[in-house]
């Protein structure tokens, strides 16, 4: 099977950069931040495939990249180096890396084959705009252009995520964390992407609805078998979604396997420290 | 002194008696700027190009950027009409209109058939207008997303991706709020399928006319420092959703009080006296011709 993402080499540098650190920042012993010129290493040389259908875990502490990975294959960041290609199921299309494509292509990419749920639902919601109007975004930015075909679309999205449909011209605003984030999957889901980014979709939320969201997503996944990447520090929700795991360090790839295997098998020692420090 | 004596007046160097100022007021390397950066704006149909606006003795905001574009392009055999939302005799044409005399000596009209340039504030004439001719429009707000996005950085990024979701989006809350879309003048409209521009606050009405059109529109705002263009034959086509069509004023029963016209854009005037609504064509030019006057 062709893998759907591919992504080769994928580094990305916050900061200039000197002689010590370049080209690719500094070596993994030392951290991810050079001594001589303070350059960070945000993600640094990462390379990962998701099939169709799987969903592939991204684990590791806060700063260790993760985020930075995921708005890298947003195209929210540019890149410093790698290559990022999307297959759209034709057999004879062109490959091309994406991030040599225009500011504008990218758009048209991410707007019609990518979908995205961050962790504050303020980054991905227009809190001030009716819920429906934000599905709605997307679904205009993918092309849509009629109205009732729009609000049906919302509607059903809504249903599915559990939100009342009488609410749907309600802002995000008014609604509790819980459906905000729902809300938020909803917007992600509704142009029927190729990809979905999770960025620590429960972190914040409590026990119970934190539930309630993962159980949702993974019959989502399950029904429309979508492609995900679920980024999380939350070894249980990496545990509960996905397939594959991959553990990040310092901007770098530690560590890749199964998630069965890495969670009870763990050969690096981050990743055992990892393992070991959950409560 | 009148503004003709003033610029007619002894030069201050002494030497001779002659104007103080290039034909159309404007000095060579300022008509130069101007006329490239109209250019680009015709090869390039409705994106915003940055010009260095100049000083004029009116105000900005009062039609300067119009005003630049019609001293740069007129010639002595020129045949003039300024109007001020169809109207060719209120204060801001006749004012423009005299400044423009002063400077170049050319011949006015209030005649839209026989004008070679028209400049306007916010109104298109009504008479079909050809390739010869050129009309000119004010512009005070040139960026059509503002509505949505405060930043002009923003925004010209949103241009350059063609990042257009929020202006949809902005009629899409409309109708949910509304049932309808309620933007009444400077109607989004996207330009030969690429760039969404601000028609000027032109009526509806108006924007069809727009649309592959024999006349070339060139739009000027002073202020804001812009200048964009409609080349002739050029698809003009306003935002609207495949159930929720743009449509135009609906003046339906309704007749000029003066010339009985019943297909032009009317303006309602309500009679101080006895408080009655009138409607009048609100190109009186075009009113004018059909009284026969």
């Amino acid at each position: 099977m062709k893998p759907l993402l591919e992504i080769h080499g994928l580094t990305k540098l916050f900061g200039s950069g000197c002689g010590h650190c370049l080209p690719g920042g500094v070596s993994p012993e030392e951290g991810n931040r050079c001594g001589r010129c303070g350059t960070v290493v945000g993600c640094g040389d990462v390379s990962l495939m998701v099939y169709p259908g799987e969903v592939l875990g991204v684990v590791g502490e806060s700063g260790s990249g993760k985020s930075t990975l995921v708005r890298l294959i947003h195209f929210e960041l540019d890149a410093t180096a790698g290559e990022i290609y999307l297959n759209n199921g034709k057999e004879d299309a062109a490959r091309e890396n994406l991030l040599m494509q225009s500011p504008f292509r990218r758009r048209q990419i991410r707007s019609r084959h990518m979908g995205i749920v961050y962790q504050n639902p303020w980054l991905g919601l227009r809190m001030q705009v009716s819920s429906g109007g934000n599905i709605a975004e997307k679904l205009l930015a993918a092309g849509w252009r009629n109205v009732s075909e729009i609000r049906k679309r919302a509607a059903f999205l809504l249903e599915r995520t559990e939100i009342p449909v009488n609410r749907m011209d309600e802002p995000p605003a008014n609604f509790s964390g819980g459906m905000q984030q729902r809300v938020q999957i909803a917007k992600a889901l509704s142009n029927n992407p190729q990809v979905l980014l999770l960025d620590e979709v429960t972190t914040g939320l409590d026990l119970s609805v934190q539930a309630r969201v993962l159980d949702l997503i993974r019959n989502l996944q399950r029904e429309l078998a979508v492609a995900m990447i679920v980024v999380s520090h939350d070894l249980g929700v990496i545990r509960l979604l996905c397939q594959r795991t991959i553990v990040m360090r310092h901007g770098r790839v530690v560590e890749s396997g199964l998630t069965d295997q890495v969670l009870e098998d763990p050969r690096h020692e981050y990743t055992q420290l990892l393992v070991s420090s959950q409560l | 002194m009148n503004l003709r004596e003033w610029m007619g007046r002894k030069k201050r160097d002494g030497c001779g008696n002659g104007p103080d100022y290039s034909f159309a007021f404007l000095d060579d390397v300022s008509k130069r700027e101007i006329r490239r950066k109209i250019l680009k704006a015709v090869a390039i149909p409705g994106y915003q190009v940055p010009f260095g606006s100049r000083e004029l003795p009116i105000a900005r905001g009062w039609g300067t950027g119009g005003l630049q574009i019609t001293l740069s392009l007129v010639l002595p055999e020129d045949i003039l009409k300024v109007i001020d939302q169809g109207c060719d005799g209120s204060v801001n044409a006749v004012n423009i209109k005299r400044f423009i005399q002063a400077v170049t000596g050319v011949r006015l009209t209030t005649d839209t058939g026989e004008a070679t340039l028209i400049q306007t504030r916010h109104r298109v004439p009504e008479e079909p207008m050809t390739d010869a001719q050129i009309l000119i429009l004010q512009v005070p707000y040139p960026e059509a997303l503002r509505e949505v996005e405060p930043s002009e950085r923003v925004t010209r990024r949103m241009h350059a991706e063609a990042d257009y979701s929020r202006m949809w989006l902005y009629l899409y809350e409309d109708i949910v709020k509304f049932d309808e879309i309620t933007i009444g003048y400077r109607y989004p409209v996207t330009v030969n399928g690429r760039y969404i521009m601000d028609p000027s606050p032109i009526p509806r009405w108006d924007i069809p006319k727009l649309h592959m059109a024999e006349t070339l529109f060139l739009f000027g705002a002073g202020r804001e420092k812009r200048i964009y263009a409609v080349p002739p034959h050029t698809p003009v086509v306003p935002l609207e959703f495949e159930d929720f069509r743009f449509r135009v004023e609906n003046f339906e029963g309704k007749a000029c009080a003066r010339c009985g016209a019943t297909d032009t854009y009317l303006d309602e005037i309500i009679d101080d006296a006895t408080g009655r609504r009138l409607f009048f064509c609100s190109d009186t030019g075009f009113c004018d011709k059909r009284c026969g006057e």
